[in-house]
């Protein structure tokens, strides 16, 4: 299955070293990838901080203990280096430069302090408070999340956002979704808005992504904005520029948007549709920072209206949550019974959108829905490219309290039963191939066999019958090994033909001579 | 002398055989009939394949909304 790329780390660690240094000046970015370290390499920088000549790699490890600690110093030191804070270099541990003076002058405050953003000097008019500003982020990024499940709630989310989906697989628009790799960001982009495109469609991704907490959420999508950037010769250094900086900022503050570069301005407009900062009206002095960009680098969940408070977490995390607070789980909403009902108390439309997925609903009241799991519903979410595995973590990670006292939580009948439906749907395992027939001798076939199995490309194959498939990779391999060998065996029959030949040839002459001497 | 035909091996459940050999006086799909669980067959009729099952299977299963 194809994983969808969530993580800043993964994405950070693939820049080259230069793309590091021009970010690394910036001492909010610094702070930005400072705070998203494990606490490991946290702790390995503050360490050395503040040393100024090169650490020897020796005197470093004495600072872990003997048993499990040089493992876990290696992993750190390894993120670390990918990250470009830290060299190694003869056998000394060297802290990038850049890194180390603007991360100095990010605790310390010194240096350009308009990296973190310059708080604009005459109050606003309009000032808006927190309420409305999580109320706004809400409202932008759930009307993202009710167009990719297909609620016709709300406007949809304008062209920025669609492309987005688009390029990112989250969506797909029908057959011609296939040719989206190749094309323009731009044309894509018309393509997705037009009216005749028909209506996107979401893609087993896109349900991955429904499923994940908001803060993965959102930087999923702002790693697919960069990928984007490169493409529309966005300056990608300005971009994480931005996006760290914006991690800096203070909720509820009022920013001036007068020191951003041409880049940052357009990234301003973009942003301001995925909710992740509101400005009053275009071209705006000032914007304001929503929770959702506060707490990018912060790693705390993000607290938002109750809308989105059951997607907001991740299976994983609501496992790791079970174990300790599993009284204070308010997050769970679905009460799954053995005989297939479904009662979901929820008012959220997106969170029935998500539901109506793989659920054939049936009543709804004012704070639950009811309906039923059935083959047919189930069917529709595979059809969809939806796994069985993805609808079971679902169900799992938002299952009631009342259900969360049994264990297994979810009825097993019925998670078998949808993995039985799963399975059901793909009763045939095609596999391209050749069949290979007719072989004259055994040993021929044996020979083939034996060789085909060597290459580990033998699908099948039965001895009486001298029948054998291989897959249509080794098809050129085993080929050209039967070739030989039938031309071999040619050889060694036109051989032999040749000695009987002569053989009887010698056997005629000597008869000959016989009768003559006779 | 050894023949090499291109086609597509289909692994399935015996059921599932019982069936495409049903279909196959319709269609003439069917290579080679390997054996219980495998069939060797045309690489262009697989997808028809695939759906003709899922109509017949679908229509022998018990559904529980209508049981209502």
């Amino acid at each position: 299955m194809a994983k969808f790329q969530t993580s800043i780390h993964e994405y950070l660690e693939t820049l080259p070293l230069q793309t590091f240094n021009r970010l690394y000046q910036k001492p909010a970015t610094c702070l930005a990838i400072f705070r998203l370290l494990p606490p490991l390499g946290k702790q390995i920088i503050m360490s050395s901080l503040y040393v100024d000549t090169p650490i020897p790699v020796a005197d470093m490890k004495l600072w872990f203990k003997e048993s499990g600690g040089h493992v876990k110093h290696r992993e750190a030191m390894q993120r670390l280096k990918a990250l470009n804070i830290f060299s190694e270099e003869r056998g000394n541990c060297m802290m990038n430069a850049t890194f180390l003076e603007q991360f100095r002058n990010a605790l310390t405050g010194g240096g350009n302090s308009q990296s973190f953003g310059l708080a604009t000097s005459t109050p606003d008019k309009h000032h808006v408070d927190i309420a409305f500003l999580d109320d706004y982020a809400t409202k932008q990024w759930e009307a993202i999340l009710h167009f990719m499940v297909g609620t016709t709630e709300g406007r949809p989310p304008c062209k920025g956002v669609l492309n987005l989906l688009g390029r990112s697989g989250l969506m797909t628009g029908g057959p011609d979704a296939t040719q989206g790799d190749n094309m323009d960001a731009r044309d894509f982009a018309n393509q997705m808005a037009r009216h005749d495109f028909g209506v996107p469609k979401i893609t087993h991704k896109g349900f991955q992504f429904l499923l994940q907490d908001i803060n993965t959420q959102v930087w999923a999508f702002l790693l697919q904005y960069l990928n984007m950037a490169e493409s529309l010769n966005m300056d990608l250094v300005e971009v994480l520029t931005f996006f760290f900086q914006l991690g800096s900022l203070e909720l509820g503050n009022d920013y001036s948007s007068e020191t951003l570069t041409p880049t940052q301005t357009h990234l301003l407009e973009d942003l301001k549709a995925y909710g992740i900062v509101y400005q009053r009206k275009r071209g705006s002095r000032r914007f304001y920072p929503t929770r959702l960009a506060t707490t990018l680098t912060s790693g705390t969940p993000v607290m938002l209206g109750s809308h989105t408070n059951a997607t907001k977490m991740t299976a994983a995390a609501a496992a790791a949550r079970k174990a300790d607070d599993e009284e204070e789980d308010d997050h769970g909403f679905i009460v799954l019974e053995t005989n297939y009902r479904i009662y979901a108390y929820t008012d959220s439309p997106l969170q029935i959108a998500v539901l109506n997925l793989f659920v054939h609903l049936r009543d709804r009241f004012p704070n639950m829905v009811t309906g039923v799991v059935t083959r047919d519903s189930i069917r529709r979410a595979l059809s969809k490219g939806i796994t069985a595995d993805q609808i079971i973590t679902y169900l799992n990670a938002h299952a009631h309290a009342q259900m969360r006292k049994h264990s297994p939580i979810l009825p097993l009948t019925v998670v078998d039963q949808i993995r039985l439906w799963e399975i059901e749907k793909n009763r045939l395992r095609p596999t391209p191939s050749w069949l290979y027939s007719q072989f004259s001798r055994q040993q021929d076939f044996e020979s083939t066999l034996e060789y085909a199995s060597e290459l580990g490309v033998v699908l099948w194959s039965h001895q009486k019958r001298r029948l054998v498939c291989i897959t249509a990779e080794g098809h050129t391999a085993v080929g050209a090994y039967v070739r030989k060998l039938i031309s071999r065996h040619k050889e060694q029959q036109a051989q032999q033909q040749a000695q009987q030949q002569a053989q009887q040839q010698q056997q005629q002459q000597q008869r000959h001579v016989t009768s003559v001497v006779s | 002398m050894v023949k090499a035909v291109k086609g597509v091996v289909v692994e399935c459940d015996t059921s599932v055989k019982q069936i495409i050999l049903g279909l196959n006086e319709k269609g003439q799909f069917i290579i080679e009939d390997l054996d219980d669980t495998h069939v060797f067959v045309d690489a262009s009729c697989v997808e028809q394949l695939r759906y003709d099952i899922d109509e017949i299977l679908n229509e022998n299963t018990y559904k529980v909304e209508e049981s209502k």
